[in-house]
């Protein structure tokens, strides 16, 4: 278990050899989705729970740009909304992940010995242990609440950044720099914290960047599921839910555009994640 | 014919201001030793592995690279695959980083025949046993893997590739910097007999001016893509004409001398984001005058000696004075 | 044969060494070695790969430990690791370290100034950092032009004068240096040596010359010792040494140097004969 490339899904390999192009594409994505959830309550043109029943399943218009959904909600304002709270569970779930990660990575791969080989049987176990069952089964006890899903997924992601960040530490201790620091009276602390850290880091976060791909992905099947986020609350996952009675009505598109966003978003952070990576380990050749 | 001949080889690389090699001019004849000595950044490892073709990316080139009569340069993929498995082979400096750990020695020495067909595996196997004879091995190495044997021994191994093909012309690139200095003298021994025994030429890369004394017949001083100095290894040594390479004579520490301070020479080769006006070591070299700064200098022979060229202005006042001086 | 000292405090040696030993499973790389350090000495091992120069110079840096054995700095035992910062801070004021690759042993992300400025700070609270960064860099011969560059940005010769000027700023009494100029090219090679020497003058600092090239040994040791297969075959003032060696194989070492008249053939047979016998 020592390989330092990050893990990705089955399918997402052909991503990897992503052209410039395709990259700066999936660069402004990832920069619309951030921007339009951090202007969402100024952009969006109506309240995402305002309820037009006349409207309701009507087609883009000048009213309603992208539509008005079954319970004759706006698209739009939903969509916009929703990214909010698509992103912020992500976001709670790899700031998460990363952060406890690393901790327990830099300590396995430190110290080594029985405290190494605890802390891998730990991870291993989760890894043995579905993330989407995991969280499923949180929520069901905890009941609604997007804190529950995120902390359970938070555990899922856990084991990738801490094995990267233990091979990686592995690699690093045995570097001059690191004798060096020793031999000059720095404590192991010190030199975690100021040299190694830091200098694994970037590998760590485009790890992370996946990783934020694939959260997204996770809540946004939990709350298909209507697990997680609250009925009312706006989110893309929910979106798709909801719109699945329309679809058999013959109007796809309250259902299609959240799926779309979900998708691009996912796929744009892959491919910024992995073209970090590749930079970082252009960058510094190990 | 000679087994390489370099003339007026320019090689730019993207990114930089000036050619990294800049008009290089070497020959290694049939038999003969020829070491091409320098420090890192001087161009020598480019130059050495120029009669290969085995070129940075994005490398462009002028002039002209013969081995064995044809131009390396411009000649075809077929031709280029004849030439890096029967033409020319190459010796590198690391052995254990040049072999695949998980395969068996003789599965390595005997790939790259048989893989073109130039021999039968049967043949191919009764070669390499020949040439570890030859290197000094026993034949029973062909079924050890490369983590069994020592970095000397692998090195030898290294060598007995190299001659699978008969070339005409052995590159060895520092093939003994990762070698202790007690397996130097046996591997340097080693490549003395074997060219000798098949006649192939030898182009010695190395930094180590002590070695290339010890064991060439010519050599060539490089500086910063240029050839400072070239000549027979024992008036090269004995009468430097540059004032480069007078100074890494006197430079390392040695024997010999007494203890006290070194010869140092003062400063750094320029970096290959500057451009050059006039001679490359102007700026660290104690004869240097504005000439030497605005006009690059060609290499001029020696009044006594056609073979002894120089690339300095002033090597007349360098002329008589001993290296150890 | 070992020099063996009498006592491992005795006065005017900086640094002294007794019965070492260190196995790694079957193999004994260190193996009772001992020697002794005289104070603004400088005492040169060298040995090829597998000689155990470099664990001897890892232990008595305290990067490894030894199995038997004691290293005493300034009279005072080191056993074990440090424990605690005190402890720490001591023992990298006794001896510090110039590792033999200057692209590794920097950090690759922190400029000289910030690389030294963490270590006065952690040894030197209470000093002027700004004005002892510019002495330090003065005295290994770099520019304060120097102070903002990165690792990368610097040649090889300068980074191992960044690594030197490093382990001055701890003021150790002992300099360990491990093939600290193997990796530079030759006329680099004579600058460091040379700023070495002036270093040595200037401040007294005992060096530990960790090498396997008896030209470097000849121009900066006053005393060598000799190691083969973790074991010292044999010791004295290196002039003496060199000149007139007792040991086969320090003779062997002697004519592995190239030089032109060099007979490589001779030299593999005695290599041989040494290997047999």
């Amino acid at each position: 278990m020592s390989a330092t490339a990050l893990t990705r899904r089955p399918g997402f390999g052909r991503l990897a050899a992503a052209r410039a192009p395709l990259h700066l594409i999936s660069l402004a994505v990832v920069a619309l989705v951030v921007a339009a959830a951090l202007l969402a309550p100024w952009l969006a043109p109506y309240d995402p729970n305002q309820v037009d029943l006349g409207a309701a399943l009507a087609g883009p218009s000048a009213d309603h740009l992208l539509g008005v959904d079954a319970a004759g909600r706006d698209t739009l304002a939903r969509l916009l909304l929703g990214a909010r709270t698509s992103l912020l569970g992500p976001l709670g779930v790899v700031a998460f992940s990363t952060l406890a990660g690393i901790a327990v990575g830099v300590v396995a791969g430190w110290r080594g010995g029985w405290l190494d080989s605890a802390l891998s049987r730990s991870t291993e176990l989760v890894f043995a242990f579905p993330g989407m069952l995991l969280a499923v089964l949180i929520v069901a006890v905890s009941g609604e609440g997007l804190l529950a899903p995120v902390i359970a997924l938070a555990v899922a992601y856990l084991p990738y950044v801490s094995r990267l960040t233990r091979s990686l530490v592995l690699a690093e201790r045995e570097r001059p720099y690191v004798a060096a620091h020793r031999v000059q009276g720095h404590s192991a602390l010190q030199i975690c914290l100021r040299h190694v850290v830091p200098n694994i880091a970037p590998v760590v976060l485009a790890q992370s960047a996946v990783n934020f791909g694939y959260a997204l992905m996770d809540l946004a099947g939990l709350s298909f599921l209507g697990l997680g986020v609250p009925a009312l609350t706006p989110d893309w996952g929910r979106m798709v839910f909801d719109g699945q009675t329309a679809i058999q009505h013959g109007y796809p598109l309250s259902a299609i555009l959240p799926c779309l966003a979900i998708v691009l978003t996912v796929v744009a952070f892959n491919v910024v994640g992995e073209r970090w990576a590749d930079q970082v380990a252009r960058r510094d050749p190990r | 014919m000679n087994a390489l001949e370099i003339r007026g080889l320019r090689l730019r690389l993207p990114g930089t201001a000036r050619p990294v090699l800049d008009g290089v001019d070497l020959t290694v004849a049939a038999g003969e030793t020829v070491a091409l000595v320098g420090e890192s950044g001087s161009g020598k490892t480019l130059t050495s592995r120029s009669a290969l073709r085995l070129l940075p990316t994005g490398a462009t080139t002028e002039g002209r690279v013969l081995v064995d009569g044809q131009d390396v340069l411009t000649m075809d993929a077929a031709h280029l695959r004849t030439l890096r498995t029967r033409k020319a082979a190459m010796i590198f400096q690391d052995p254990r980083a040049a072999t695949n750990p998980l395969r068996r020695i003789g599965d390595f020495l005997t790939e790259s025949v048989t893989l073109t067909k130039v021999m039968t595996r049967a043949a191919a196997t009764e070669r390499a046993t020949e040439l570890l004879d030859a290197v000094g091995l026993p034949a029973t190495v062909l079924d050890r893997y490369p983590g069994q044997l020592s970095g000397g021994q692998l090195q030898r191994v290294m060598i007995a590739a190299a001659l699978m093909g008969d070339p005409t012309l052995l590159l060895a690139d520092e093939p003994t910097t990762a070698l202790d200095v007690t397996s130097q003298a046996e591997v340097v021994a080693l490549l003395d007999r074997l060219r000798e025994r098949f006649g192939t030429g030898l182009l010695f890369v190395t930094h180590d001016l002590g070695l290339a004394a010890a064991i060439s017949d010519r050599v060539c001083v490089m500086y910063v893509g240029r050839i400072a100095e070239t000549g027979p290894a024992d008036t090269l040594f004995a009468h430097p004409r540059h004032p480069y390479t007078a100074a890494l004579l006197a430079a390392p520490p040695r024997l010999d001398a007494p203890a006290g301070r070194l010869a140092a020479i003062d400063g750094q080769p320029p970096d290959l984001r500057q451009e050059l006006t006039g001679c490359a070591f102007a700026a660290r070299c104690r004869l240097a005058t504005d000439l030497c700064r605005t006009r690059a200098p060609e290499p001029v022979a020696a009044p006594a000696d056609p073979g002894h060229l120089a690339a300095c202005h002033h090597s007349e006042l360098l002329e008589g004075s001993a290296a150890h001086a | 044969m070992p020099d063996r000292p009498t006592g491992s405090a005795e006065p005017g040696n900086v640094l002294a060494v007794t019965g070492l030993s260190r196995a790694f499973g079957a193999v004994r790389a260190v193996d009772d070695v001992s020697f002794t350090l005289s104070a603004g000495g400088s005492l040169g091992i060298v040995g090829e790969s597998g000689s155990g120069k470099t664990t001897t110079a890892r232990i008595v840096v305290g990067l490894e430990q030894a199995d038997t054995g004691e290293v005493t700095v300034r009279g005072r035992p080191r056993h074990g690791r440090a424990r605690g910062r005190a402890e720490r801070l001591a023992r990298a004021r006794e001896i510090q370290m110039v590792f033999q690759d200057p692209y590794l042993s920097l950090d690759p992300r922190i400029t000289v100034e910030a690389a030294l400025r963490e270590t006065l700070r952690l040894h030197f609270p209470h000093l002027d950092h700004a004005r002892r960064i510019a002495e330090l860099l003065d005295q290994v011969g770099l520019g304060t032009r120097a102070a903002d560059a990165l690792p990368r940005h610097l040649s090889g010769g300068q980074r191992q004068r960044v690594a030197i000027a490093r382990a001055l700023a701890v003021e150790p009494a002992v300099m360990v240096l491990d093939e600290a100029v193997a990796a530079l090219d030759v006329s680099v090679q004579a600058q460091v040596l040379n700023l070495l020497a002036d270093i040595r003058a200037d401040t007294g600092i005992g060096y530990l010359f960790i090498t396997h090239d008896l030209g470097v040994v000849r121009s900066v040791t006053d005393e060598v010792v000799v190691m083969r297969h973790g074991r010292i075959v044999e010791a004295g003032p290196t002039a003496e040494v060199l000149a007139a060696p007792d040991h086969p194989y320090t003779r062997l070492l002697l004519e592995s140097v190239p030089r032109p008249g060099w007979d490589p053939d001779r030299i593999a047979a005695a290599r041989r004969a040494l290997a047999a016998g």
